[in-house]
């Protein structure tokens, strides 16, 4: 087992696991799926720092309900990092006190963050909140949570693209792809 | 149901343990404590054969139990051709054990937990 800040590794995009154009079709069936759900009502969504970023823009701006888009950035665990517990390090500016709540991650697999923003969230006493990802890999869950949309489900163990990154790199691909490291 | 206690004293930890039998353990627990999830190491060991006396023959010991969510975890790191006989207890548990939540966390699925954590296995 090797840190990845030390390791001497050139990692590369490999197979694309979805296209530009299946993540769009998603997206619009989606937002959609949404639209529907929320019909008459306003959504305040919220997304989650850094990844969810590229999908909560092209979900929302597909909407035909009213939504305003917010940003939450949490603590991320890393390796012999510093920081020891989970904490909200970008807070909403609005607050989400009697509102219709939609939370946008880019993935879910163990569900811990999932459950950690909804128990923070709930706290704020918002009117609802629903949950959606664009990429799920229920086979990893920990977490009792199912979030409510789910884009695709997917299997592969490294994804980079649309949001997701390694090392901060790849975020700006336009498709999601497997990393070869 | 029948099960043995390993370590009948066994408490929510959330400070490490005398040791690990894996690195990928470890940081798994140190990951678990960072989303503020309660678990015990190896607190309880499942029964699963006896002889004529009856004394337990086979047992299977989970990795980690997780009381927050009455889910018992196992990380395994072998090779999937040398997981057999892990997936033989497993099925065994699951057998004798139905009500018993148990998430297998396989060397495919250990990697990709590392990957989020930044660490290349």
């Amino acid at each position: 087992m090797r840190d990845s800040r030390s390791a001497e590794l050139s990692p590369q995009v490999g197979t694309v696991v979805l296209t530009e154009q299946e993540i769009q079709r998603r997206v619009a069936g989606l937002a959609d799926e949404i639209s529907q759900d929320y019909e008459g009502r306003e959504i305040l969504a919220v997304a989650v720092l850094k990844g969810a970023l590229p999908f909560a823009v092209d979900l929302v701006r597909r909407l035909s309900v009213p939504a305003e888009l917010e940003m939450l950035g949490i603590s991320r665990y890393q390796s012999s990092g510093r920081e020891k517990t989970v904490r909200i390090v970008r807070d909403l500016e609005e607050q989400p006190t009697g509102r219709d709540v939609l939370i946008v991650e880019d993935i879910v697999d163990t569900g811990l963050t999932l459950h950690y923003l909804t128990a923070v969230l709930r706290r704020r006493a918002p009117a609802s909140i629903r949950t959606v990802t664009l990429l799920d890999r229920p086979e990893l869950r920990l977490a009792d949570i199912r979030p409510d949309y789910v884009g695709f489900s997917v299997s592969e163990a490294f994804l980079v693209g649309y949001g997701l990154d390694y090392r901060e790199r790849f975020r700006g691909l336009p498709y999601i792809a497997e990393l070869i490291l | 149901m029948i099960q043995v206690s390993t370590q009948e004293m066994a408490e929510e930890r959330r400070g490490m343990p005398a040791s690990f039998a894996h690195p990928s353990e470890e940081e798994f627990a140190r990951w678990l404590d960072f989303y503020g999830v309660h678990w015990r190491y190896e607190s309880v060991c499942f029964a699963l054969a006896w002889d004529e006396d009856g004394r337990v023959t086979e047992s299977f010991t989970p990795d980690f139990y997780l009381p927050d969510f009455d889910l018992y975890g196992e990380l395994t790191t072998m090779k999937q051709r040398l997981v057999t006989p892990k997936n033989r207890k497993l099925r065994k548990m699951r057998e004798l054990y139905p009500d018993i939540r148990i998430k297998v966390l396989y060397r495919k699925d250990v990697q990709t937990l590392l990957f989020k954590f930044g660490i290349v296995a």
